[in-house]
């Protein structure tokens, strides 16, 4: 069954870039309430430079868009979520190397490997309360995954979840690890960006599906 | 700020520009990715070694580029990293049958930039490691690193890695050189002024007039501890002591003496440094068999110097004294 193109792939990473640069300011706000409110900036810095850059970037395959995607935000997304999202893009690429289309199992298998890289970059695990504790559950959830449309509502679903389900953790990663107890009540805001995206993403491509926590309904609004 | 500077955002590419023009038969300059490499560009018969760091420590690294040293490097702004590309276009620009040999100084910002330029490389085929420099015994942990910096002794994995491999020897070998260079040689420096990265325009940290940072990193973070400024040989042998007792250096070894400016210093008084470091090296049963005195590693202009001590064997004496050629040569 192969059955994510490329266009499907340029499509959803257009819309990540408008899901980036509208809540840049409300990630920046959710991020000061524990961190230091840096996030939304620095990850609409890199976002808007892919924007920029778009028509230059090489599309001859999705491995190539997407290795050239995981330098920009490298390079560009300030503070330790430049490496940390870029390491999530280049495993991505690195899997996808000459492939102009995609199964849903590729796309588990891409995610499987993004997860391990950001691990092993800045060293943190389920629970920490980072971006990790939505990607986890969405990898869990792909790996048993059907059509992409259900693999996609599904995915955006276990985002969403992993909101509320981590929101009384205490952070022990990034700067949010520094103010300990404060962390708790506040959800994180990479794990909320996460599930902004998939949920945009279900907008984008037509799929129903109404937000449950409260930070998503008003990112997506 | 007074400085000799146009737009701050194009110092970087504005200086390597300069270094590219008055060495126009050796490097090469690609702007797009602040990155210099060898105007032969790699030797597929031997194994490419390459750096990369932020900018603002000159010589080190783009000025270490040339036969017998650095193939290629690539630099980030004043005291940042390089970016992500500029790491991988320049593996893949010195990208050599025999091999890549990345040296990082060990800086969280760089070790990350490297890791994932690294694993892009390899994943397209290229041969290429790396390998951490750590000869500060200052500090255990700092502002910007876990573990130990890497500082002035950088230069001497550089000179006998490039040296190895200008000689033909194989990636294993190089790296093993680059590691008993490491294992073999220590730093430490004072601050006596902090210094102003062009983009800031203003001390990166505040020293009063009398005094000093002791073991100061060379993006002036902080060290063993505030002091006030003593005679220089006081301040020398507090080096020397730190520096010899690390490993530690045995009477009866064979070393490499540098006193390293940070940038500010007048030669003069690095060769102060020099007199009573060398005496201090005798006391102790050393035999000095080579020095350096001047700037290897600085911090823009920061008032301060290092000491550098390296133990030698046969093998690191004779890729010592072998040939080099860089931008950085004193004629």
């Amino acid at each position: 069954m192969s059955d994510i193109s490329q266009a499907d792939i340029e499509r959803a990473l257009k819309a990540t870039c408008a899901t980036v640069l509208r809540n840049e300011m409300y990630f920046a706000d959710l991020d000061g309430l524990a961190g230091d409110g840096d996030f939304g900036i620095s990850l609409a810095t890199g976002f808007r430079q892919i924007e920029k850059e778009w028509d230059e970037i090489p599309k001859t395959d999705i491995g190539a868009l997407l290795l050239k995607i995981s330098m920009i935000v490298s390079k560009h997304v300030g503070g330790s979520s430049g490496p940390i999202w870029g390491t999530g893009f280049m495993k991505a690429a690195l899997l996808t190397r000459g492939k102009t289309e995609i199964t849903v199992d590729d796309l588990a298998a891409m995610l499987g490997s993004a997860i391990e890289g950001i691990q092993a970059r800045g060293g943190a695990v389920l629970g920490d309360k980072t971006l990790l504790d939505a990607l986890i559950p969405v990898h869990e959830t792909l790996k048993s995954a059907g059509d992409p449309a259900s693999a996609l509502k599904d995915s955006a679903a276990a985002a969403d979840a992993a909101i509320d389900e981590t929101r009384n953790l205490i952070a022990h990663r990034g700067r949010a690890s520094q103010v300990g107890a404060r962390s708790a009540n506040t959800p994180d805001p990479g794990i909320v960006a996460i599930a902004t995206i998939l949920q945009d993403w279900c907008k984008e491509f037509g799929i129903e599906r109404t937000p449950v926590a409260a930070e998503l309904a008003k990112a997506t609004a | 700020m007074k400085k000799f500077v146009n737009d701050p955002a194009q110092f970087v590419p504005e200086f390597m520009k300069g270094i590219a023009m008055a060495n126009p038969d050796l490097l090469a300059f690609t702007p797009e990715f602040q990155m210099i490499v060898r105007k032969s560009g790699p030797n597929n018969s031997k194994v490419s070694v390459i750096q990369g760091s932020g900018s603002g420590h000159e010589p080190a690294h783009v000025m270490a580029v040339g036969p017998g040293m650095l193939t290629g490097a690539c630099q980030g702004a004043v005291f940042a990293a390089p970016a992500v590309d500029s790491c991988y276009e320049t593996i893949k620009a010195c990208a050599s049958d025999a091999g890549v040999l990345i040296l990082v100084n060990n800086y969280q910002g760089d070790r990350m930039a490297w890791d994932m330029a690294t694993e892009m490389a390899v994943a397209e085929g290229i041969n290429a490691r790396q390998f951490w420099i750590n000869d500060d015994v200052a500090v255990e942990d700092s502002t910007w690193t876990v573990g130990r910096r890497g500082v002035a002794g950088n230069f001497f994995v550089i000179k006998c890695c490039g040296a190895a491999a200008e000689a033909g020897q194989g990636l294993d070998a190089v790296e093993a050189i680059a590691d008993k260079v490491n294992n073999n040689v220590r730093t430490m420096g004072i601050a006596l002024t902090s210094c102003i990265p062009p983009a800031k325009g203003t001390p990166i940290f505040d020293l009063g007039d009398d005094e000093i940072e002791v073991g100061v990193g060379i993006h002036g973070e902080p060290g063993r501890r505030r002091d006030k400024i003593k005679p220089a040989d006081a301040l020398t042998e507090e080096l020397f002591e730190a520096v010899a007792s690390d490993i530690p250096f045995n009477s009866g070894d064979r070393i490499a003496l540098m006193v390293n400016g940070l940038g500010g210093t007048p030669i003069t008084e690095l060769y102060v440094i020099y007199a009573k470091a060398h005496e201090l090296a005798e006391a102790a049963g050393f035999t000095v068999v080579r020095n350096y005195v001047g700037e290897y590693c600085t911090s823009l202009e920061m008032a301060g110097a290092s000491l550098t001590i390296l133990r030698l064997d046969a093998e690191l004496e004779a890729l010592l004294d072998a040939p080099a050629e860089t931008a950085a040569r004193i004629l």
